[in-house]
C-alpha cells in the first residue's frame, strides 16, 4: 500500500499490442519445429543419450594402473636348510649345502649369480646360475663349495654371506643373504675338513 | 505451448545430465575433515631425544609417530578409539628417558610407547614400563642385551616382555660391517673408537670380534668423551698406527668431527659407523673431507621400499619442519604396531577397551603381524624384528648414497 512497486500494464497498454514487431526468423523456426517436432524431440534425445554415454565413459571406473613391480630383493627370501651329507672331502677339498629360496611376488625372479666373498673358495650352485624361481614354490639350491686355497679361507667368522645376483623386470640386484649362525658353523666345519691336510 | 514442450524439454535434458553426473562422480570420496574417532582417546607416548644434538633423529621418530596416528584417526582403523600422541623429550640422557618413562606410566591414557632412539636410554626405561605392563617399541635401539639379555653371545634370555623393536641388532649390524670393509672395501688394519656408551661401545665390540675372525688386524682402539668435539690426539695416533680404516662405535655429532679430524691429521682414510652416524648430520659436520666414509643402517633405504611410498608421500603432504631421518619408517611402523594390538584388544573385548588394557596390548603385541612401511612388521620370541634388513652407505657428493644391502634370514 506504500505505492512502491512496478504498476500492473493494463489491457491495452502492452507494447505488443500497440504494435507487434515482426519476428518472422522465430516464427519461421517455430513453424520448423511445428512441421518436425517429432524428428526434433529424436535428434535432442539421441544427442542427450549420446552425451549421457560419453560422460560415463570418459568417468567409468577404470582399473589402476598395474603397481611398480617390486625390486627383486625385496621379495626373495633365501634360506639355510642343511649340509649335504657325504659331500665333504678332503680329497676334494669341497663340500656342498642345501639352501632354500622363496620369492614373494607374482613375478619370478631369477638368480643370475651366486658368490661368497672369500678369496680361496669358489662357488658352484645346482641348478646352475642363470635359473627361475616363481612365486609360491620354494625352490631348493645345492651350493657347492670348492677350496682352491686354504690360507685364504677364514675358519670361524660369525656372519658369513651368501651373495646372490637376482633379477626381474624391475631392476638387477646384487644382495648379501646373512644365513645366519647355523651355516656359519657348518661353514666353518666344511672348511675345517677340507683344509685337515693343510694343503693349499 | 510449443514455449512450455522446448521448457520441459531442457528440463528432462538438464535433469538428465545432472543425473548423469551424479553417477559419473559416485566413487569419489568427498572425505571428512574431522579426524577424531569420538569415543574413547588412547594416547601413543614418544620419548626422544627433541633437544639437543641428536634432535634431528629425535624430531623424525616423533613425527612419524605422529603421522601413524593422524592416519589411524581419519581411517577411523579402530571403531570408537581416537589416537594421540604425547611426546617427551629425553635429551639422549639416560635419566631423563626413566623420568619420562615414570611420567608416560602415570598417564592412564597411555598404552604403548615409542621410543627411544639410544640404547642407554631405552635400557633406563625397560624396567619401569614392564612394572607398569606398558609396552615400549623402539624403533631405534640396537644394542642385542636388551631383547636377548646381557649374556646374548652365550644363552639368549628375553629380560623383559613389554620391551619390543622394529630395528635390527648390532649382534648383526656389526659383523655385517666387518664383512663390508674386510671382504669388499679390502681394509684389513683398523683402528677402533667408541664413545664408551652402550650403544658405541656394544657395536664397536660386535665389529671388532667379526673383523678379527675374517684376518682383519686391530691396530689400535681409544676411547672418546661424547662432550668433547677436540679429537686431536685420537687422530693423530690414528695417522700413526698406520690404519687403512677407522670403526666409530657413536653417534653422528661427535663422528662427523672425529672424521674431519682424522683426514686433518693426514690420515686420509674413511671412517666406518653404525646407523647412529647415518644422518645428514653427519656430512654437514665431517665436511668435504666426508667423502668416502662408510655406514651401516639397519633396514632397507626406505625411498626404495614399494611399501614407503605412501609413507613419504604422507610425511611431505603433513608439511613437517624436520626430516623423517633413519627411523620415520620405522617409528611409523612402531605406532601402527601399537595402533594393530590396540585395536586386537578392543575387538576382543565387544569394542570397548577392557580394564586391563595395557597388560591386554603387550600380549596382543606379541602376535602383531601387518605389511607396514619398512616390510612385514612382527616380532620374534625376543621382541626383535623379524625383518632384520642391513644396507651400508657411503658419502658421495654430499649425500649418502647405497652401496650394499643384505637380509639376515638365519
Amino acid at each position: 500500500m506504500s505505492g512502491i512497486g512496478p504498476v500492473e500494464p493494463g489491457e491495452g497498454t502492452r507494447a505488443q499490442d500497440a504494435s507487434p514487431p515482426p519476428r518472422p526468423r522465430r516464427e519461421a523456426l517455430a513453424r520448423l519445429y511445428g512441421r518436425h517436432r517429432g524428428a526434433a524431440l529424436a535428434t535432442l534425445l539421441a544427442v542427450a543419450v549420446l552425451a549421457g554415454g560419453g560422460h560415463l565413459y570418459a568417468t567409468r571406473p577404470r582399473p589402476a594402473p598395474p603397481p611398480t613391480p617390486p625390486h627383486p630383493t625385496q621379495v626373495t627370501l633365501i634360506r639355510y636348510l642343511k649340509p649335504q651329507a657325504n659331500s665333504r672331502g678332503t680329497a676334494s677339498r669341497s663340500f656342498a649345502f642345501d639352501v632354500e629360496m622363496i620369492v614373494e611376488s607374482d613375478l619370478p625372479v631369477t638368480v643370475t649369480r651366486i658368490s661368497q666373498p672369500y678369496a680361496g673358495l669358489s662357488v658352484v650352485s645346482s641348478p646352475r646360475t642363470p635359473f627361475r624361481t616363481k612365486a609360491g614354490s620354494p625352490r631348493k639350491i645345492t651350493i657347492t663349495m670348492q677350496v682352491a686355497e686354504c690360507g685364504k679361507v677364514p675358519r670361524n667368522v660369525g656372519l658369513p654371506f651368501l651373495d646372490v645376483t637376482l633379477r626381474n623386470t624391475r631392476a638387477i640386484q646384487a644382495h648379501s643373504f646373512i644365513l645366519g649362525p647355523r651355516y656359519a658353523r657348518d661353514l666353518s666345519r666344511g672348511l675345517e675338513v677340507a683344509c685337515s691336510n693343510d694343503f693349499g | 505451448m510449443r514455449q512450455r514442450s522446448l521448457i520441459a524439454i531442457t528440463a528432462a535434458l538438464a535433469a538428465g545430465a545432472l543425473t548423469l553426473t551424479a553417477c559419473g562422480s559416485r566413487d569419489e570420496d568427498g572425505g571428512s575433515s574431522d579426524s577424531g574417532n569420538g569415543g574413547t582417546t588412547v594416547v601413543i607416548g614418544v620419548d626422544a631425544p627433541l633437544t639437543g644434538d641428536l634432535s634431528a633423529l629425535g624430531l623424525g621418530i616423533k613425527n612419524s609417530v605422529d603421522l601413524a596416528a593422524k592416519t589411524a584417526n581419519e581411517k577411523k582403523y579402530v571403531e570408537g578409539i581416537t589416537f594421540k600422541i604425547e611426546a617427551l623429550d629425553d635429551q639422549g640422557q639416560a635419566s631423563v628417558g626413566q623420568q619420562n618413562a615414570t611420567k608416560l606410566v602415570a598417564n592412564d591414557d597411555v598404552l604403548g610407547v615409542v621410543g627411544p632412539l639410544n640404547s642407554s636410554v631405552g635400557e633406563s626405561m625397560q624396567k619401569v614400563f614392564d612394572s607398569a605392563k606398558l609396552v615400549e617399541v623402539s624403533p631405534a635401539n640396537t644394542n642385542p642385551a636388551l631383547t636377548q639379555g646381557v649374556n646374548w653371545q652365550t644363552e639368549k634370555v628375553r629380560p623383559y616382555k613389554s620391551y619390543f623393536r622394529t630395528a635390527t641388532t648390532d649382534a648383526i649390524q656389526g659383523p655385517f660391517a666387518a664383512q663390508y670393509v674386510y671382504n669388499d672395501a679390502k681394509k684389513k688394519k683398523v683402528f677402533v673408537i667408541d664413545d664408551k656408551k652402550t650403544y658405541g661401545a656394544g657395536l664397536a665390540s660386535t665389529f671388532t670380534e667379526e673383523f678379527k675372525k675374517l684376518g682383519g688386524k686391530v691396530v689400535g682402539t681409544e676411547h672418546i668423551n661424547p662432550e668433547s668435539k677436540d679429537f686431536s690426539a685420537v687422530a693423530t695416533k690414528v695417522k700413526n698406527s698406520g690404519a687403512d680404516v677407522v670403526y666409530y662405535g657413536g653417534e653422528y655429532p661427535q663422528a662427523g668431527p672425529l672424521s674431519k679430524q682424522i683426514k686433518e691429521a693426514g690420515a686420509k682414510i674413511p671412517l666406518v659407523g653404525g646407523d647412529g652416524i647415518y644422518s645428514a648430520d653427519f656430512i654437514k659436520l665431517a665436511g668435504a673431507a666426508g667423502t668416502g666414509d662408510l655406514a651401516t643402517s639397519v633396514g632397507a633405504p626406505v625411498e626404495d621400499l614399494p611399501s614407503a611410498k605412501e609413507f613419504v608421500a604422507n610425511y611431505e603432504k603433513a608439511g613437517y619442519k624436520e626430516a623423517y631421518e633413519a627411523y620415520g619408517g620405522y617409528s611409523y611402523d612402531s605406532a601402527w604396531a601399537i595402533i594393530e594390538a590396540v585395536k586386537k584388544v578392543v575387538e576382543d573385548n565387544d569394542g570397548k577397551l577392557p580394564d586391563d588394557a595395557r597388560a591386554k596390548v603387550v600380549d596382543a603385541m606379541q602376535n602383531v603381524s601387518f605389511d607396514g612401511v619398512t616390510g612385514k612388521v612382527s616380532f620374534d620370541e625376543f621382541g626383535d624384528a623379524t625383518n632384520k634388513q642391513l644396507t651400508v652407505y657411503s658419502v658421495k657428493d654430499g649425500d649418502w648414497g647405497t652401496v650394499k644391502s643384505g637380509t639376515f634370514t638365519g
